[in-house]
């Protein structure tokens, strides 16, 4: 070490005439040793190498199959023989009306016939006939509960963990943030946009909130490019673009002659290569014609109907077995909105969904995936057990309720074939068993080995979690011990 | 320096100019101002150049920004989800841009963003032009993250605002993290936790965390009497419109009760109207329940909407006039400033814990106790008998500038050492204390302070003084020997090299691309999240890149991912990373394809009046091809087996080929082609010609339509114009397959594909879908009638391609090509013309090979690592 280094010629002689002043800290030569940090406080780190969660994890990655709307779970997976018996007389108790103005009192029977399948015997409606074939491996949970009857307000809080509130951090970058990424070449968190557009509340869907924007949920576009920045426009990829990268990799090769040396200019050599990677694994996991015709079958992408939502649900399988830690599938608005002619809605959206979202957890299955892979199917509410008038009874619908609705998971250590939780006979409010969104994602972070309480982040000096703190229980009666 | 270690030579004329230029101003010379300089006869050039660039108001930009970073600037609140708009904070950055711009002496322009509010006075009538000024200046200390009026006004938030603008303080201008000291006194650290107290009686009276003023309660206005008399009258109008879209709802709510009750029948109507009608606290246990049976009754004027859509509408147009109304008024503008509220001074108290709720002894302002010899630790007055305010900051501000405080001016210096060489003295630049790194060079660092503060804390003269130094003038090629020695560069044996910082890599684009305005100053350019959530500039992109606005929770991807500042508190110093996200966006994001398209627009339209390039020693471009698919009508004459008169179609309507603007033309009649198909004429028949570009084989498949009852069918004809006839079929209300198998062509020859009318010319629409697998020496690809249908091609013209790009070169590097380089160029620009002709898809529709070769090169360029760094 040269005097240069000595900060008692820096302080001793320096040019101010201050002299020796109560400088004697600076003299101070000692470094604290930096002592070890727990987990909870640690300092937000700003990168997605792959993290140890707390505990032995029983799931690695989530395909949450998110049904914006609010699906009738009476007409779907809640058998109501009361409101079928009543069909059509006055509800005694109090509801709460979005549509004020079609709001009626009169209960609404499911036209749907309902039976029992599988080994397990759960009872689910006709309109999901592939759906009811993989029901030993689905638990299904009819009590959910978000308080409010909105469709913004109960989105956000199954995302983001409150109420109403937009722009936190969502659960794919919680479980991003808390587990990093195991691809080194696709991004961790993956969100599959509908070709129609953007679901309700748009792009704040998989929002980073106050986490770095890494832990944005990445889209993978309707359009080429599908992935902005890590694939070129179509019209340069290839023959052109490789040429491209030779002629940028001759320039910076001749930079680095006059700058022999420079491991800055070099580095930044390599994080082309290193992107050029990733642009080629994003491109063949995104190639479903590397897949069997059988498999395409299973997935209905022979057929019109199910072709579009077929191919989301097997490219999020392929993301998944690269790595992806999480990855959602969006509709276009909010198709189980069901507000009128519920009976030919449910018939169309069923038709397009039901049989994609079967073949994803028998996929996973045949493919040994789905023990380490939960797979979420749910909106955020339900539907009223009266009607939404419309003068004729083909034109009926149901009103909003978050009251009471179901939703299903499988895979990731859910215990299959289950059903948890009650409805009102009614299916009105959730009366058994309730579970919240809080409950929910604490549920789902206990299976990656996390526990809420536990997953912190930093933001302006306060700690952050999913839940913000408020009432959660992890819902230990629904998964493998 | 150690032995084998000595300065490096000044580094060659256009280098120096073009880091100047980076250095002062972030932009790169114009090949122009290279030129000049670099041809310049005077001795004293380079120090003109620089007197120069002092002068340029890009100037102030680019050390405003140095400032705002540490300074912690931010367009929005921080602190809460809400993250709220913060719609003043630009007048401060401003501020700082004009401040540097006039040379303000920096103990002046650190007095006025402590104190500017204090050294301002009180409002005598209207506020003066100076006045504005020096509250402006002190938007420096309300840049700390404040949640208080978006969210969250506890009083922890309150105290955390006071901690962070402390911090914000004390790391821009001591060179000190104080944070410690908040909660308790550390055994090695020299700031005890009454000093922090000490320093947050300075403070205090102007962040009064008992007596909260919220970052809305802060701002002060700049209307005037005359403003507010102004805005008066409006609302006097506004409040008449309100009455009457009051009396206008009134009247739908009760249009829509009585269509609403017209569907019941009497008694049970008259019974739910008076329900309706009774106050709520009023009714009947049986009206409430009647009212429930009956929901839809319960008619609000928030779901009026659902009843009578139309009534929802007229009743915006009332509110559409009030808008209309108000913005007559004149915007209101404010100054996001600190002051103080005259007269009320709060007690400080040290906080056990640094906890607020355990306040124990008073403390009074005075500097860390660091500061200055025992004995000799200024205190302040508690209250300045000659301002209305404290004067506490004002006496802070002064000492601190007083010339006689240790820290601030070598911390001043160290930081402005930092931006010239990408490398501090003190490389921990807000930390001098233990938790930092020592200084590699202390006497250089005090020696430094010391003549800045001698030159009346002139800036400019700092800069003066580090540019035209022998360390800052060296070479930055490395010889491997030194950097084997010292590869950090301690000793400065060379200059390093420095990545361009996120905003001037963005504004060099611009600049090249010679879409970059000078425009200085005002409201943030906005931005929004693209349908993938990834947050971009909105609308054009033409202004630097520091006027973007800079909100906490939503930073531009671009500016981000090159280590732009995301704000918590303030950024200290920023890191220089290299990673491959930064790569995926310049080689496929949006924004650069899109300068590269804009620089070579410009390149082509400035290029046209310079002499052309000497391709001497150069490798020669190919030719250009003709396009393979033309479009025209010709004689089939099956007898000779030859198709006769053959001629293109002369005019394009956007979506079809025909014999002119009218239909059917008076001589080539109703010859019509398209993409799927087309229509035959009666004395002409529609051709559909495609060439082969070499010797080959080819397998044609397809299908010829014809769907009309009407008329007698169309006649389809595959021929060659070297060897005749390859395939013949009729289509008349059906489709017929048309499928030649393998073919020898040469290149050159022309494949027709030639449909005529029978004996009627009527309804002879016709659809012919062709496939062309086509089996060459270089060019296998399969032709597909309808995705390469294409309208006019202008014949492209290679010739201008090596002046342009050498332009092209000169704009983006500010530097000519050498021969070498020129031949790598041509080589490069060579196989991409080759390839682009092979495959045409590589060209977007409306380009052309030449012209889209120049923009893949433009972008290449936009990537390297000369463009990225200056050396």
């Amino acid at each position: 070490m040269t005097n240069f280094f000595n900060r008692r010629h820096f302080l001793a002689e320096n040019a101010m005439g201050i002299g020796s002043i109560a400088l004697t800290w600076l003299l101070q030569q000692e470094r604290t040793g930096s002592k070890p940090k727990s987990i909870a406080l640690e300092k937000p780190h700003n990168d997605l190498l792959p993290r140890k969660p707390h505990f032995e994890p029983r799931a690695k990655a989530m395909i949450s199959l998110f049904q914006h709307g609010g699906p009738s779970h009476m007409d779907l997976t809640d058998p109501k023989p009361e409101l079928t018996k009543y069909s059509g007389t006055d509800y005694k108790e109090e509801v709460t009306f979005s549509f004020v103005n079609e709001a009626s009192k009169k209960l609404l029977g499911s036209p749907f016939r309902f039976s029992k399948h599988g080994e397990c015997g759960m009872e689910l409606s006709e309109l999901l006939p592939h759906t009811s074939q993989v029901v030993d491996d689905l638990c299904l949970i009819r009590s959910m509960h978000t308080g409010a009857n909105g469709h913004e307000v109960s989105i956000r809080y199954f995302h983001g963990g409150i109420p109403g509130i937009l722009g936190r951090p969502t659960l794919g970058s919680w479980l991003t943030y808390a587990l990093g990424s195991e691809s080194q070449e696709l991004p961790a968190y993956m969100v599959l946009t509908d070709p129609g557009g953007l679901p309700v509340d748009g792009v704040t869907n998989w929002s980073n909130g106050f986490m770095p924007a890494m832990f944005q949920g990445t889209v993978l576009r309707p359009k080429e490019p599908r992935i902005l920045n890590l694939e070129a426009p179509p019209h340069m990829r290839g023959k052109i673009q490789e040429q491209n990268l030779a002629f940028l990799r001759k320039l910076n090769e001749e930079y680095l002659d006059r700058h022999p040396g420079e491991a800055e200019l070099e580095a930044r050599i390599a994080s082309y290569e290193l992107a050029a990677k990733m642009q080629t694994a994003a491109a063949e996991a995104l190639d479903i014609n590397k897949e069997t015709a059988a498999t395409h079958r299973l997935y209905g992408i022979d057929v019109p109907e199910t072709r579009e939502y077929g191919t989301r649900c097997l490219i999020a399988r392929r993301l998944v077995e690269r790595g992806v830690r999480f990855v959602q599938l969006f509709h276009n608005g909010q198709p189980w909105d069901n507000h009128s002619g519920i009976v030919s809605g449910l018939r169309s959206i069923c038709g397009k969904t039901d049989k994609p979202a079967a073949a994803l957890v028998q996929d996973l299955k045949q493919r040994g995936m789905l023990d380490s892979t939960i797979v979420h199917w749910g909106g955020e509410i339900g539907r009223l057990p009266v009607t939404q008038e419309h003068g004729s009874p083909e034109k009926a619908g149901r009103d909003h309720n978050g009251q009471g609705f179901s939703i299903w998971l499988a895979g990731g250590g859910f215990q299959g074939g289950t059903v948890y939780g009650k409805t009102d006979e009614f299916g009105h409010r959730a009366v058994e068993n309730v579970v919240t969104p809080n409950d929910l994602q604490a549920t789902l972070l206990h299976q990656f080995g996390l526990s809420h309480e536990e997953l912190l982040f930093i933001h302006s000096g306060q700690e952050q979690q999913i839940t913000n703190k408020r009432p959660a229980r992890v819902v230990k009666e629904i998964v493998n011990v | 320096m150690p032995a084998g270690l000595g300065f490096s030579d000044d580094a060659d004329r256009a280098t120096l100019i073009r880091r100047l230029y980076f250095d002062l101003l972030g932009v790169p010379p114009t090949y122009e101002e290279l030129e000049r300089w670099k041809n310049s006869a005077e001795a004293n050039w380079y120090e003109q150049l620089i007197d120069r660039l002092l002068e340029s108001p890009a100037y102030g930009e680019r050390w405003g920004r140095h400032w705002l970073d540490i300074a912690g600037y931010a367009d929005s609140e921080g602190q809460t989800i809400q993250d709220a708009v913060r719609s003043w904070a630009w007048k401060y950055r401003d501020y700082v841009i004009r401040s540097l711009n006039a040379n303000k002496p920096m103990n002046e322009f650190i007095v006025e963003q402590l104190a500017g509010d204090e050294l301002a006075g009180p409002k005598v009538g209207e506020w003066t032009e100076q006045q504005i000024e020096l509250l402006t200046a002190t938007g420096y200390l309300t840049m700390a993250a404040d949640g208080t009026g978006s969210g969250d006004n506890s009083p922890e938030a309150r105290n955390k605002v006071i901690a962070d603008t402390m911090k914000i303080v004390s790391s821009s201008l001591l060179g000190l993290s104080v944070g410690c000291a908040q909660c308790h006194d550390h055994r090695y650290d020299p700031i005890s936790q009454r000093d922090y107290f000490a320093m947050r009686a300075v403070f205090e009276p102007a962040l009064d965390w008992q007596q909260w003023r919220t970052p809305a309660g802060r701002q002060i206005s700049l209307y005037t009497q005359a403003d507010h008399a102004k805005a008066a009258e409006i609302e006097a109008e506004v409040k008449k419109i309100v009455e009457q879209r009051d009396a206008a709802q009134k009247v739908y709510m009760a249009e829509a009760l009585d269509k609403e009750l017209a569907k019941y029948e009497e008694p049970l109507r008259g019974e739910l109207r008076v329900a309706y009608e009774t106050v709520e606290k009023d009714r009947t246990d049986e009206q409430k329940s009647l009212l429930k049976k009956y929901p839809s009754v319960n008619i609000t004027p928030g779901v009026l909407y659902q009843y009578l859509p139309k009534a929802a509408e007229e009743l915006k147009k009332f509110a559409a006039s009030i808008d209309e109304l108000r913005a007559k008024k004149k915007p209101e503008e404010f100054l996001r400033a600190m002051t103080e509220v005259p007269d009320r001074i709060p007690d400080t108290f040290l906080f056990h814990r640094g906890e607020h709720q355990q306040p124990k002894q008073k403390v009074l302002p005075s500097d860390l106790s660091i500061a200055a010899a025992e004995g000799e630790v200024p205190l302040f007055a508690e209250r300045d008998p000659n301002l209305p305010t404290s004067g506490r900051r004002l006496a802070y501000a002064r000492w601190l500038t007083s010339g006689k405080h240790p820290l601030v001016a070598r911390v001043l210096v160290n930081r402005i050492w930092l931006h010239h060489f990408g490398q501090a003295i003190v490389p921990t630049p807000s930390e001098f204390g233990k938790l930092g790194i020592a200084p590699t060079h202390p006497e250089l660092l005090d020696w430094l302070a010391d003549e800045f503060m001698r030159s009346g804390w002139d800036l400019k003269q700092l800069h003066r003084l580090v540019l035209t130094s022998t360390v800052w003038r060296q070479s930055s090629v490395a010889d491997p020997s030194k950097v084997a020695l010292d590869p950090d560069n301690i000793h400065y044996s060379r200059k390093s090299i420095q990545r361009l910082d996120a905003e001037i890599l963005r504004d060099r684009m611009l600049a090249s691309a010679g879409t970059l305005e000078s425009t200085l100053f005002g409201p943030p350019v906005a931005i929004k999240a693209d349908e993938t959530g990834q947050v971009i500039v909105d609308g054009q992109q033409k202004r630097r890149s520091l006027y973007i606005q800079s909100r906490r929770t939503q930073p531009v991807a671009m500016l981000q991912s090159f280590d732009a500042p995301v704000m918590d508190v303030n950024c200290e110093r920023r890191p220089v990373s290299t990673v491959a996200t930064q790569s995926l966006i310049l080689m496929n994001g949006e924004f650069t394809l899109h300068q590269a398209g804009l620089l070579a627009d410009r390149v082509i339209r400035e290029s046209q009046s310079l002499e052309p390039r000497s391709i001497e020693g150069l490798p020669k471009l190919p030719e250009p091809q003709a396009p393979e698919w033309t479009y025209g009508y010709g004689v089939w004459d099956p007898s000779l087996g030859r198709l006769q008169e053959y001629r293109e179609l002369p005019h394009w309507t956007g979506t079809e080929w025909q014999g002119s603007a009218q239909r059917p033309d008076p001589s080539i009649g109703w010859v019509i082609l398209n993409a799927n198909g087309g229509h035959p004429g009666g004395k002409y028949a529609a051709v559909r010609k495609w060439r082969a570009p070499s010797d080959g084989r080819l397998k044609i498949t397809g299908k010829l339509q014809h769907g009309s009852e009407g008329g007698d069918g169309v006649r389809g004809t595959v021929v060659s114009d070297r060897s005749g006839k390859l395939g013949e079929w009729i289509a008349f209300h059906n489709g017929s397959p048309t499928s030649i198998d393998l073919v020898e062509v040469r290149a050159g020859e022309g494949i027709d594909f030639v449909v005529d009318c029978q004996a009627s010319e009527n309804a002879d629409s016709f659809e012919w879908k062709v496939k062309i697998e086509y089996i060459g020496s270089t060019n296998e690809r399969i032709r597909d009638s309808v995705a390469d249908f294409h309208g006019p091609v202008t014949a492209d013209s290679f010739s201008r391609l090596p002046t342009q790009l050498e332009y092209a070169w000169r704009l983006v590097f500010s530097r000519p090509p050498s021969q070498e380089e020129m031949v790598e160029i041509l080589q490069y620009a060579s196989s991409q013309l080759s390839e682009l002709q092979r495959d045409p898809r590589g060209v977007l529709s409306g380009s052309s090979p030449s012209k889209q070769v120049l923009v893949n090169f433009c972008h290449t360029l936009m990537n390297s690592n000369e463009f990225v760094y200056v050396d």
